[in-house]
């Protein structure tokens, strides 16, 4: 479990995050959302210990100041919003690096074998040969995405929880590669692991989050299931944006959800 | 070059499944024997027709040779003059050329060399210093340190630069790499002024040791310089190998490398120290030789792509072949006169260098 009491971050004298509590339980998918600006990534970094903050952070009970950057690689692993490279690197030496400090969970023998079922998985069969730089955005993302799931390939490792944290994961990505990461997100907590995502689009947020963080202005302005957070008053005060939850619109306008997918 | 030919068949086989790490093994494997052929090449050539093959042929089979003066002369040229210059060459060679590839993995960027932060000019300060103010105001340093005075100083130089733009750019425990590099190039420029005014001091004969110590030469290698700056570069050295997995991580940033579980700031710590230590020594001994640091990495990054725990050996092997041939070259060129080595280097690394890059156009990504 990842338990964050009383967070606040702030970064060169202004307070970007403001007495936050957050908690993330293994077997949940749990989403960061809110308006541009409010903190969402910044939240996301100080709970992978990235930016320095005030408050407690607990990884599986332990007080995250306290481990090794070692010990935390092997608990938990970061997807970044978007990772340019400064050398040419082929697809499979990046999902490789997955494998340096953490433990994939896998036997000794598959760990090299990793990179191309790690591949598979986001759609990238065949991939492994090519230049990450030569690849389209949302090829680039599930490249990444592939690496951080060969860290904690295992959602259990040794009878503790491992963790996703991923910051926008589908923001570049079409439709049908949104649904296949929210797949993989909600079977890696289904399989026992925790994965914290922030997220834009509140229908996905709706579909796959078991628990929505629903940050305003550095504040939580509102934490729980989807059913009780996502109200129109909420919304409304939050995005500053009157939208009606679960209308539909009017006459024949077309409009498709993830919900619908088969 | 026979590392041309090299870089280019790997780099038109590119395996399907982007697994780079045989065709390194096999890089690594010819560039082993590219060294010795190199060291030999070194041994055998040069002003005088001594023969290196006659010298160690006689020394294996303990034959008393007909001619003793002879024999002993060439024994002389062979262990006295050319080994030492070889051993050095080797030394330097592995030294820039492996340091160039741990800075540009540090600052993430292949146009990086240890002269950005700063060792190259506050080594050449300290060397420059010696030559000029070495009969006067520092004459207490040169009666005690004698004809190590000079490499000392330039060592010293350039490791309290780098130590300096370290404290200055580490704020809370975290270095900032960017900083580093601004703070470099300012440090780098009041060293240069430094410098500046030791020159407008020398005098005619101080104004020709410092040129052609600036050029770069591997002349006057003895066994006592060996001695003196090999246990420096092999010491700073062997911490690189066990870098280049950090190393491999940072080139997905720093925070993605600590993410990843690997001590950021120690890495850096460690190359920092490390890189200014073997290219102090090395500037101390041999004067600015340009281009080894960057053209050497490059190539092998074309050819076996840029995993360090590649690269870095590869580079080592690469670096010090490279120089040797740079070396036999300034030796041979004009005898029984001398160029210095990094007119040699300069000459044939600049051209090549754009070459390379005009080939791999949108490949590099600068």
């Amino acid at each position: 479990m990842i338990e964050a009491r009383d967070i606040s971050v702030a970064v060169g004298g202004k307070r970007i995050v403001s007495h936050v509590d957050f908690a993330a339980r293994p077997g949940e998918v749990s989403a960061i959302v809110g308006p541009n600006g409010s903190g969402k990534t910044t939240l996301l970094k100080a709970l992978t210990g990235e930016l320095a903050y005030t408050g407690t952070v607990r990884l599986n009970g332990r007080d995250l100041v306290s481990m090794k950057p070692v010990e935390v690689a092997t608990l938990r692993a970061v997807l970044p919003q978007s990772t340019a490279l400064s050398f040419p690197f082929t697809v499979r030496e990046i999902v490789r690096l997955g494998l340096i400090g953490g433990r994939s969970g896998v036997l000794p023998g598959e760990d090299a074998r990793l990179p191309e079922r790690a591949l598979a998985r986001v759609d990238l069969d065949g991939f492994a040969g090519r230049f990450y730089q030569e690849l389209s955005g949302g090829e680039q993302q599930r490249v990444q995405l592939a690496r951080v799931l060969c860290q904690v390939w295992a959602p259990v490792l040794e009878g503790r929880p491992r963790y996703l944290f991923l910051d926008e994961p589908v923001s570049s990505l079409d439709v049908k590669h949104q649904l296949i990461i929210m797949n993989i997100a909600r079977d890696f907590a289904r399989r026992g692991g925790g994965v914290v995502a922030i997220l834009h689009d509140l229908n996905l947020t709706a579909m796959y989050a078991d628990r929505i963080f629903v940050l305003h202005r550095g504040e939580l302005a509102a934490a729980g299931a989807p059913m009780d957070v996502l109200k129109d008053e909420l919304i409304e005060r939050v995005f500053d944006c009157r939208l009606k939850v679960g209308a539909l619109p009017e006459g024949s306008v077309p409009f498709v959800l993830p919900q619908s997918a088969a | 070059m026979a590392e041309q030919s090299i870089a280019r068949g790997a780099s038109r086989v590119m395996a399907a499944d982007g697994d780079r790490s045989n065709r390194a093994r096999f890089v690594i494997l010819l560039l082993c024997l590219a060294l010795a052929l190199s060291v030999f090449l070194s041994l055998t050539a040069g002003a005088s027709d001594a023969s290196a093959v006659r010298v160690i042929r006689n020394w294996f089979t303990g034959t008393v040779p007909a001619d003793a003066a002879l024999a002993a002369r060439d024994q002389l040229i062979v262990y006295d003059i050319r080994m030492p210059r070889v051993l050095l060459g080797v030394l330097i060679g592995v030294a820039l050329a492996v340091c160039g590839a741990v800075m540009q993995g540090l600052f993430r960027n292949p146009l990086a060399d240890p002269g950005l932060i700063g060792v190259s000019a506050g080594s050449s300060l300290g060397a420059v210093a010696i030559i000029v103010l070495g009969t006067t105001w520092l004459a207490p340093v040169t009666l005690a340190f004698g004809v190590l005075a000079l490499p000392l100083a330039a060592f010293f130089g350039g490791l309290a630069v780098t130590l300096l733009l370290y404290a200055i750019a580490t704020r809370q425990g975290r270095t900032s790499v960017a900083t580093m590099l601004l703070a470099g190039i300012a440090i780098s420029a009041l060293a240069m002024a430094l410098t500046g005014i030791l020159i407008f001091m020398a005098d005619d004969r101080q104004l020709r040791d410092l040129t052609f110590w600036q050029l770069g030469s591997l002349a006057g290698a003895t066994w006592q310089k060996v001695g003196t700056v090999g246990p420096v570069i092999v010491l700073a050295l062997t911490a690189m190998p066990f870098l280049s997995r950090g190393l491999n991580a940072l080139a997905l940033g720093e925070a993605t490398a600590g993410h990843l579980g690997i001590p950021v700031q120690r890495l850096k710590y460690t190359a920092i120290v490390g890189v200014s230590a073997a290219v102090g020594a090395s500037v101390a001994v041999s004067g600015g030789i340009g281009f080894i640091g960057i053209v050497v990495p490059h190539v092998l990054r074309l050819a076996i792509g840029p995993d360090n725990r590649y690269l870095l050996p590869a580079s080592a092997l690469l670096g010090a072949s490279l120089l040797l041939i740079a070396d036999s070259v300034a030796r041979t060129i004009v005898a029984p006169a001398e160029l210095p080595i990094g007119i040699v280097t300069a000459v044939a690394g600049a051209p090549f260098f754009l070459w390379i890059l005009l080939r791999k156009r949108g490949i590099v990504d600068l």
